[in-house]
């Protein structure tokens, strides 16, 4: 098993910089999934990886290989493509075998090694079948077959999930996850879609801007996003950020938001700085709709409720700025949350963010 | 169809499209039907004006003649010969140049596509391009007919046309998996070509199976003669016989059946390449391959 290193890797198509420079280790066996939104430049890292482009500056290493110019087919790579690629006019059996074929490989290896795939793919009863007469789940099994036939060091995967049908996706996931756990293979996932991430992921690449905003696992993403940027991308619904102004209420400090005082967690970073111009990131789970000990009320507008069956959404909007709650219901009912006025806030559960660079400020120390 | 769904200016509007695919589907079909009837008649009945639709007093004597003469199967064999060598001559060079100019990678592209199609518009004319075939050597001989209009300009960019329109996703997955630009060409666009290559072959053979003005000009040797060359010799030979064209009033055959007879084996055999052809001329060859 091979590691994967990117070293200010960088891709420019003319003057414009699409990579700009990025640093990534990828252990052996790692799922590592490159998030963030369209045109970040998370596909484009991911070509560039499986030669697929040229990288216009940095190196990438598979193991200990420079492979800056080694051709795609003997990087010892397999990628599956987000729209499948599987050659219409041959047979399921044929394409997983295409690989192989050209790689002369001999007849019967490749009829056995076909086979063993089929059946870990739960494919072996449609080896005959042309991909037109697959299903978009099959068809995607197929294009994974593909890939893990020739037993590459790395898998490249190309936002696979996103031409299927949400449940589909969610089963695929699993599948994904699966055969990763089986195989132990690095694998390298690209999407835009930051539940895959969370879910696939040892580790979360986040990409904004052909730029690393931060790598990391999904829990210390969700729970210690390093900026605004990687809050708002990772969650669902994303952290609530609100623009504030911190004081010094009594020698606490807290965070005015409007006409609301929110107590907030002890940061070393904020010591002495009144005045000073926040974001305020809290979790829309993280939410209380009674008080405890420690938590700061806070007044909402209630625009809307969207129920989702055990839980609901509260739309509400606080100093005008739009503000979402996740909140259980009882057993599907929300006449409860109808009502809501106030919510309250736990100190040790809210993130603070510079206004001007979006940064987060150090987590709360505990006394 | 249901026509009920339809309104009466839209039932009117389909009618009236019928009637004129008719029309003209009868217009197209006529000749054929008429030159057949012809090349079944007696020479008498044609003169007479009597044919128009089936033939009258049925004779194979038009066709006799024909068939009999040595010089129809010679020139048939050689139609045979310049149509299939040139058609495989022909794929043989459209096919990967079409390739090669549609790889997005091919260092000065728009160059080459350029000098490819400024051949469709400006060319040297018909002296220069004898005296080329004559410098070649290329006179009077099977291979100048064959190679000498091999390259056809339109074909090449109709069939790069088709090549970009295959997702680039196909090509990746193939580079991954190990295959050269030879092997993608043979192992992928060429089977995801059956639709545009069937219509350039069917070009290519129609072309070359109707050519007759170059055979004409630079051919000089009767035994390498094509039908078309060879038909139009007929005919002139008839058309100076006197006594040929005086003598018909009786006769079983006549000039006119004897030109129908040949008209008609020189149709045959492209009429009867089509239907092997059309069946790749299916659409959706492309389907559940890639998801758009």
């Amino acid at each position: 098993m091979s590691g994967v290193s990117l070293s200010k890797m960088t891709k420019r198509y003319g003057i414009v910089e699409v990579v700009r420079g990025i640093d990534l280790e990828i252990k052996p066996q790692e799922f590592v999934v490159l998030v963030g939104p369209s045109g970040c430049g998370k596909s484009t890292t991911l070509r560039m990886i499986a030669g697929l482009e040229e990288i216009s500056d940095g190196t990438v290493k598979i193991g200990d290989r420079v492979i800056n110019e080694v051709a795609p087919k003997d990087r010892d790579v397999a990628m599956v493509f987000q729209n499948y690629a599987l050659y219409p006019h041959l047979s399921v059996f044929e394409n997983i075998a295409f690989g192989l074929r050209i790689r002369k490989v001999d007849k019967k290896v490749i009829t056995q090694s076909v086979n063993d795939v089929a059946n870990t793919l739960g494919l072996t009863e449609y080896l005959e079948r042309k991909p037109a007469d697959l299903s978009g789940g099959q068809r995607q099994r197929v294009a994974m077959g593909r890939a893990i036939v020739r037993h590459p060091k790395i898998f490249l995967f190309d936002e696979p999930l996103s031409n299927l049908d949400a449940k589909l996706r969610t089963q695929m996931r699993a599948e994904i996850k699966r055969l990763h756990k089986r195989l132990k293979v690095t694998s390298i996932y690209v999407t835009h879609d930051q539940i895959e991430a969370m879910t696939l992921a040892d580790r979360i690449v986040v990409m904004n801007d052909g730029r690393i905003e931060q790598i990391g696992t999904p829990m210390e993403l969700f729970n210690n996003p390093v900026n605004t940027f990687v809050a708002g991308f990772i969650g669902s619904p994303p952290m609530n950020q609100l623009n504030a102004i911190v004081n010094d209420v009594d020698g606490r400090l807290v965070a005015k938001v409007g006409n609301s005082l929110i107590t907030l967690p002890k940061i070393k970073a904020l010591a002495n700085s009144s005045n000073r111009e926040v974001i305020v990131g809290i979790r829309p789970e993280h939410v209380l709709l009674q008080a405890s000990a420690t938590s700061s009320p806070i007044a909402i507008e209630l625009e809307l409720v969207e129920t989702l069956g055990s839980e609901a959404l509260l739309h509400t909007q606080i100093a005008k700025t739009p503000f979402v709650v996740k909140a259980e219901t009882r057993f599907g009912d929300v006449s409860h949350l109808d009502k809501v006025t106030t919510l309250h806030i736990e100190p040790d559960l809210i993130k603070v963010f510079d206004a001007d660079t979006g940064m987060a400020l150090a987590t709360a120390i505990q006394d | 169809m249901n026509m009920n769904l339809y309104s009466r200016g839209d039932k009117f509007f389909a009618i009236c499209i019928m009637v004129l695919v008719g029309l003209f589907t009868l217009s197209t079909l006529y000749p054929f039907i008429y030159i057949a009837a012809v090349s079944f008649s007696s020479g008498f009945a044609v003169t007479s004006g009597q044919v128009t639709i089936v033939p009258i007093d049925i004779t194979f004597a038009a066709y006799d003649r024909v068939l009999s003469d040595p010089m129809f199967w010679n020139a048939y064999k050689n139609t045979f010969i310049y149509t299939f060598g040139g058609t495989f001559v022909s794929l043989l060079i459209i096919i990967p140049g079409a390739y090669a100019l549609s790889r997005p990678q091919l260092k000065g592209r728009r160059f080459w596509n350029f000098m490819v199609a400024f051949t469709m518009w400006f060319n040297a004319g018909m002296i220069p391009f004898f005296l080329n075939m004559r410098d070649l050597g290329l006179l009077d001989s099977y291979f100048g007919i064959i190679i000498g209009f091999a390259c056809n300009a339109f074909n090449i960019i109709l069939l790069r046309n088709f090549f970009e329109g295959i997702p680039d996703s196909f090509t990746e997955a193939a580079r991954m998996d190990g295959a050269n630009d030879f092997q993608v060409l043979w192992k992928v666009f060429i089977p995801l070509s059956k639709p545009a290559i069937a219509t350039i072959t069917l070009f290519c053979i129609v072309a070359r199976w109707n050519g007759f003005f170059w055979a004409m000009v630079l051919l000089q040797d009767e035994d390498k003669l094509p039908l078309q060359v060879y038909l139009r010799r007929v005919i002139a030979e008839l058309t100076d016989d006197e006594e040929f064209v005086s003598s018909t009033v009786n006769a079983l055959y006549s000039f006119e059946t004897v030109t129908a007879a040949i008209m008609v084996c020189s149709i045959v055999p492209i009429l009867m390449i089509y239907p092997f052809i059309q069946k790749y001329f299916n659409k959706g060859i492309m389907l559940g391959g890639v998801k758009e």
